[in-house]
């Protein structure tokens, strides 16, 4: 038996073959008896096949939401708590970080003599600065390769002016300072230090307390009502 | 049941929806699971499977039979499970050689010990067939399960299993042969009416 005739026969019986091949093969089963007993044998096959009883499926495959992962419908208006947790959240960690910077700051300037009354102590350390450099080609003991990087400082001296605002003019707490000797440097370092704390406390916050608070209390009481709308959801879904 | 409109919910997202669907077609994708994979747990698993990877699939479903693509996929889910099995494996259920192989064509059901009147004649000859069916290589096993005890026409088949019409065809003629020639042993089980001539040699 050739295959294709088996599967032509097996087709026929399906009711799979066009109906021009089905004639044809009718044909030729009326012939040949070997053909029509494949047949025969092929037919009772699919018969006891169909004849297999459907069994019943042992319990229900209906699914649950936790099988496909599905997560209880949230209000409307969750998202924008959510939101809203997300940006109090944020802004309240950069007015903290905000504030900080800008006490750092103050400080910072104190410690340097920037601005304020400081100021004046570092015109007053140039000019003395220029002098020393001025009168530093005239000294004979100087080796040679130092005169030429004074040449530098010189012109620089030269085109530096000093400022004809009363930065200049060292206050008498600087000229105090900076002719007190060694035995009063501990005095002036603690002049200094009190003058950081100064600053530190006068330093003018950036973002008001209240505004924190009320940041603070937007971001808990937004994830509070975050909270209580998942439960209600997952409450009202079962 | 109106089909469409369940299966249109369906993929709106509607779990009670497809939960229907399943209902109805839960002993269809079982026992099509069971004939392929022989093993009532492991069909089980196969069919809980296929239903999960449905509801997540149906989105793609673009009409045409249902019934047809659920059997795509509990055909899919049937050969995860098998390869699991293998992966896996557990005690045969086969008999084995005095030398500890497993028989090739074992004929248990034909123990002289195991006289058919001990056995309702309907579980033997269910046996006998589930046997012969479970010697088939595995993609002509799908095919004659899908075609003669599902009921799926040859496009159907094609579709479920991504294979030419006339691979399927070929297949099911194939694989019907070797049920023929395997239900043979087991003539005596066999109802009157489904005896199979007996001469074939000329096939």
């Amino acid at each position: 038996m050739k295959r294709r005739d088996t599967e032509l026969l097996s087709a026929y019986l399906d009711g799979e073959l066009k109906p021009s091949d089905s004639t044809k093969l009718e044909a030729r089963l009326k012939t040949d008896p070997e053909l029509a007993s494949v047949l025969n044998d092929i037919r009772a096959t699919r018969a006891l096949l169909r004849k297999l009883p459907s069994r019943k499926a042992p319990r229900n495959f209906t699914l649950t939401r936790k099988m496909v992962g599905q997560n209880p419908p949230l209000p409307r208006t969750y998202p924008i708590f959510r939101l809203a947790t997300v940006v109090a959240t944020l802004l309240f960690f950069f007015t903290i970080g905000i504030n900080s910077f800008g006490t750092q700051m103050a400080s910072q300037n104190t410690a340097f003599g920037i601005g304020g009354s400081g100021g004046g102590g570092d015109s007053e350390s140039l000019a003395a600065d220029s002098q020393v450099m001025e009168s530093a080609p005239a000294e004979p003991a100087a080796p040679a390769p130092a005169e030429e990087p004074a040449a530098e400082p010189e012109a620089y001296a030269d085109t530096y002016e000093a400022p004809p605002t009363d930065l200049a003019a060292p206050t008498d707490d600087m000229l105090r300072i900076m002719e007190t000797p060694s035995s009063k440097n501990g005095e002036a370092e603690n002049a200094v230090e009190a003058e950081q704390v100064q600053a530190r406390q006068e330093a003018p916050r950036i973002v008001s307390s209240s505004w924190q608070v009320v940041l603070a209390i937007v971001a808990l009481l937004s994830a509070l009502l975050m909270g209580l709308m998942r439960q209600l959801s997952a409450r009202r879904w079962k | 049941m109106n089909e469409e409109a369940l299966i249109t919910d369906a993929q709106g997202g509607d779990l009670d929806a497809f939960n229907t669907l399943v209902l109805h077609y839960q002993d269809t994708v079982f026992n099509a699971a069971l004939r392929i994979m022989g093993d009532e747990f492991f069909a089980a698993d196969a069919a809980q499977e296929a239903f999960i990877s449905a509801f997540k699939a149906i989105k793609s479903f673009r009409g045409g039979s249902f019934k047809g693509w659920l059997m795509r996929i509990v055909t899919n889910a049937c050969y995860d499970e098998l390869r699991r099995k293998k992966r896996r494996p557990t005690t045969p259920l086969e008999p084995e050689t005095e030398d500890g192989e497993e028989m090739s064509s074992p004929r248990w059901l034909a123990d002289p010990s195991m006289t058919p009147s001990q056995q309702a004649e309907a579980d033997e000859l269910e046996h006998a067939i589930q046997h012969c069916i479970e010697n088939l290589p595995l993609e002509f096993k799908t095919v004659v399960v899908m075609t003669d005890l599902q009921g799926l026409n040859y496009a159907e088949v094609a579709s479920a299993v991504s294979v030419p019409l006339g691979t399927v065809k070929s297949r099911l003629a194939r694989a019907r042969l070797r049920l023929r020639e395997c239900l043979r042993s087991f003539e005596e089980l066999l109802p009157a009416s489904y005896r199979l001539e007996d001469g074939m040699n000329a096939s």
